[in-house]
């Protein structure tokens, strides 16, 4: 091997940081113009291995700086200097359909970054890298505290921020996979929201039962929020994604228990039997079954399940009845929900209703269902399997990874400031109706 | 970095509800308080006071910046620090501030009016702590497990108060992480050819340079020094020679030889991650007269050697295959003690003191070597040495391989910075325990860490790495 090369340095700043925080990778002592590819692997916990590359050019120092340089090779091109997270894929000859979560937000994702000689796109496992770094991406901060809540019959996980408190809360709901999810709450506890992640079709009392809970269990869960001792009962916000986004709304709109100060909804849709719950939910889709369409793949898309947006009032959330901020995150190449067009139909209810000055609708081209914190990898499509269905199938999410991947720092920047807006400061929705001239 | 105060800057119109000088207060917080009157006001409260520490995980020898905002503007604050040893203890700091005009403050460039350091100290939270009252006397702060960090909290408190008469409530609060290890980094407990020691190699495929890590008669084995060693890079070997369980022989006796710091430095060559002509060697206190020692030997070649607050020779009446650390009346010859009753070692290194023959043949070093300093040095005589080294190598010709760094002030225990340091502590020494002076004054101590860790990894960057 070429004597200089072996003092190639490479370093990689902050090595322990947030999932959603950026790095820089640096890459030193190289000769001058040499072509060399930045490599980033990672075991995710259920054994898989990913991979991601970049292809650069050094510089007439002898270096690269992942943020200043651009990619012009591997699986992003660019001056892009997360690329290396957020376009990992599936090593090749890796089971198809997967999808990286993490279950265990206590652990870091550790991901080895390493750079090699020449530029090459595969068979890294047969070369030897020149210098190679470890980081570790946090879900968690230092002094977040991971409480699991099952009081009341609810299965759920509160965060809450370091400090002393009291927080603003957010509740926050996943879609039709169910499961308890935890690694979104974790992260707004390390921006300093206290967090519940919700489970409502997996949890206790429904595998124990067999039946679904009603609207109540959301209300239950808002209630739970409220009145714990470090969470400021009248600051809480709800954040949905795909299905959560349908309970979001309705609970926003119609309950009386849960007074929002702003809701978020993802992916998501109105359209929904406004008087039912969960179970309800679920028997529209299946009546609705025989719309869903294939690709050419064989990968279920199913954005046409609860089109055309429907003119029957008791079919869709009234959201001119909203008294709350409201931010819709919209993937335009969504497969899986009618979300651009639902989005529209708010948008023009509000403003018949004349409050859609409440209404931010942030509309991203060329992205999927799956709108994720940042820097973790985008999904085109996976093997997904609904609540309490037994078979998997391999659904079409829509996307294409760069634009997406893009979509998800972006909103994820602009949830966060959302959220703080109408968390930490802004006046008292209720106050509209309290003038005094 | 998402920041949470960025967004909120576009909300400062806010109308005070309560009180001039009263801080978010924790209870029901009633939104949109109602103002009866003739003019209808916009009513928020202002957002809660922030602090943060950017970043919150670091390596022990990476600064972080602490800055708190959405305070009342030009308001006494003040910063606590807390974090608990791996025995345990409890160690604290806390220092005065002012907040500006804007209601921020800033640690990276506002000035500490007051509490465990004053002035402008970016990392002053940190190296200035000290055992809480009530805790153990005679404390030396010591990282025993290095694959876990220490967890500091960090806390913002109302008006210049010490938070331990009157702490008042806490406004704010952050926890920070500081890890003696990088991700990636391995660690391996050697035990092998008679060897004691830990072996610390960076990620990746190498081969690296190496460092042998040596520290005093204190004993046992401190790996600290060299699991950041590693995270910078270096592989870096830590050996112990005394006081040690798997050691042969008495633990309060050295019973190894020339040949036992040979093997060490072979074991590095010979390793297959390390590159066999980019090693060197790191000694402090008596560890440093190992080094120079271990640098002269026939047969190695070191690249570089880095001496801190150590001896070049051993004590007159004893040669280093049997210094003991054992009270007798011989060594008494040479302690002092002060007021306190705390034991000097100084004398003992004196040049003058120390065993002619044990004296390390300096003009037989063929590599840089850097000599540190602390001028406060009570425990050894390292302006002495450092004097007879510079004298040596001048005489042979070699003054171009020394570098001598030295810090008014400083005491013995020059260490990886922004870490607290002890004026005293106790030291084994048998039959009975006594308390060390080791000398060092914290703010001038903490500069000379810093400044000296900084030149100690360029300086085996310059010789391990071009």
């Amino acid at each position: 091997m070429d004597n200089s090369l072996q003092r190639v340095k490479l370093s990689v700043h902050p090595s322990r940081a947030l999932v959603d925080e950026e790095f820089v990778i640096l890459v030193q002592n190289v000769p001058p113009g040499s072509p060399m590819t930045l490599h980033a692997l990672h075991c995710s916990e259920d054994g898989h291995r990913w991979e991601a590359c970049g292809h650069y050019i050094a510089d007439s120092s002898g270096s690269i700086n992942a943020a200043d340089d651009c990619s012009v090779g591997g699986s992003y091109l660019g001056v892009e200097p997360m690329g290396l997270l957020w376009s990992l894929k599936p090593v090749p000859g890796s089971k198809p359909g997967l999808r990286m979560r993490k279950k265990d937000v206590q652990t870091p994702m550790v991901v080895a970054i390493s750079v090699f000689n020449g530029h090459h796109s595969e068979a890294f496992v047969d070369q030897v890298s020149l210098a190679s770094w470890v980081v570790e991406r946090w879900y968690m901060a230092p002094g977040v505290r991971r409480i699991p809540v099952t009081e009341q019959q609810l299965t759920g996980t509160l965060f809450l921020p370091p400090g002393p408190g009291p927080f603003p809360g957010l509740l926050d709901l996943w879609g039709g996979g169910g499961q308890l999810v935890e690694y979104r709450s974790a992260l707004l506890a390390s921006h300093g929201i206290a967090s519940l992640a919700l489970d409502y079709l997996t949890n206790e009392f429904t595998t124990q039962t067999g039946k679904m809970v009603d609207n109540q269990y959301f209300e239950t869960a808002y209630r739970v929020l409220q009145q714990h001792p470090q969470v400021l009962g009248s600051r809480i916000a709800m954040l949905g994604l795909s299905l959560g986004s349908v309970f979001t709304l309705k609970m926003a709109v119609y309950s009386p228990v849960v007074k929002l100060r702003c809701a978020v909804c993802i992916s998501g849709s109105h359209i929904q039997p406004v008087s039912g719950g969960p179970q309800e939910m679920m028997d529209l889709f299946t009546r609705n079954i025989e719309k869903i369409n294939f690709s050419e793949q064989n990968e279920v898309i199913w954005r046409s399940l609860l089109l055309p947006v429907p003119s029957d009032p008791s079919m869709k959330a009234d959201v001119g009845r909203l008294r709350c901020p409201l931010l819709l995150v919209v993937g335009e190449d969504d497969q899986n929900w009618c979300t651009q067009e639902s989005a529209a139909d708010m948008e023009q209810m509000m403003a018949r209703a004349g409050n859609d000055h409440l209404l931010t609708i942030l509309s991203y081209p060329e992205t999927g269902h799956l709108i994720e914190p940042p820097y973790t990898p985008h999904t085109p499509s996976s093997m997904y399997r609904g609540a309490g269905v037994d078979q998997k199938m391999m659904v079409l999410w829509g996307g294409k990874t760069p634009e997406h991947s893009a979509a998800q720092e972006d909103s994820w920047r602009k949830i966060l400031t959302f959220l703080k807006k109408n968390l930490y400061g802004g006046s008292d929705p209720q106050a509209i109706h309290r003038s005094h001239l | 970095m998402f920041r949470s105060h960025v967004s909120v800057t576009t909300i400062r119109q806010v109308v005070e509800i309560n009180t001039k000088h009263r801080l978010f207060s924790p209870g029901k917080l009633t939104p949109g308080k109602r103002i009866v009157g003739s003019m209808r006001w916009e009513s928020s409260t202002r957002p809660a006071p922030l602090l943060t520490a950017t970043p919150v995980r670091t390596l022990v020898d990476e600064q972080t910046c602490i800055k708190a905002s959405f305070l009342p503007s030009n308001h006494p604050v003040t910063v606590c620090a807390r974090m608990r040893s791996d025995e345990g203890d409890l160690w604290q700091s806390f220092a005065h501030y002012n907040t500006n005009s804007s209601g921020m403050f800033n640690l990276n460039s506002d000035h500490s009016v007051g509490g465990s350091y004053s002035g402008c100290e970016p990392m002053g939270l940190f190296w200035s702590m000290q055992p809480a009252p009530g805790e153990r006397e005679g404390l030396r702060l010591r990282k025993k497990c290095v694959e876990s960090p220490y967890t500091v909290q960090i806390s913002l408190l109302e008006g210049h108060v010490s938070p331990n008469q009157d702490p008042g409530k806490e406004v704010a609060a952050v926890t920070a992480e500081r890890w003696y290890m990088s991700p990636g980094v391995k660690r391996q407990e050697i035990r092998q050819n008679g060897l004691v020691g830990t072996l610390f190699i960076p990620p990746g495929p190498g081969p690296f340079p190496a460092m042998l890590d040596m520290w005093g008669m204190g004993g046992g084995l401190p790996e600290y020094r060299s699991s950041l060693f590693a995270s910078r890079g270096y592989a870096s070997f830590c050996l112990a020679y005394v006081g040690h369980k798997d050691l042969p022989g008495p633990s309060n006796t050295v019973n190894v030889g020339d040949s036992y710091f040979k093997a060490a430095f072979q074991f590095l060559q010979e390793h297959s991650q390390i590159s066999a002509d980019r090693i060197g060697i790191v000694g402090l206190s008596y560890g440093c007269y190992l080094t120079l020692h271990t640098g002269t030997l026939p047969g190695v070649k070191p690249a570089c050697l880095i001496g801190i607050n150590g001896p070049v020779g051993s004590s007159r009446e004893l040669l280093h295959v049997n210094v003991t650390t054992k009270k007798s009346d011989q060594d008494q010859v040479f302690w002092s003690f002060d007021d306190q009753g705390y034991i000097i070692f100084k004398q003992t290194s004196l040049p003058s003191n120390l065993h002619p023959e044990s004296i390390v043949k300096l003009e037989e070093i063929t590599c840089p070597l850097m000599y540190i300093v602390g001028e406060d040095d009570l425990s050894a005589s390292s302006i002495e040495n450092a004097d007879l080294i510079e004298k040596t190598l001048r005489a042979a010709g070699k003054s171009h391989l020394f570098t001598r760094l030295s810090y008014p002030g400083a005491g013995h225990l020059i260490e990886p910075p922004y870490s607290p340091m002890s004026r005293a502590s106790f030291w084994v020494i048998k039959p009975e325990k006594l308390m060390t002076l080791w000398g060092g004054h914290p703010a001038p101590h903490a500069a000379a860490q810093e400044d000296a860790w900084r030149k100690m990894l360029a300086f085996m960057e310059l010789s391990l790495r071009r």
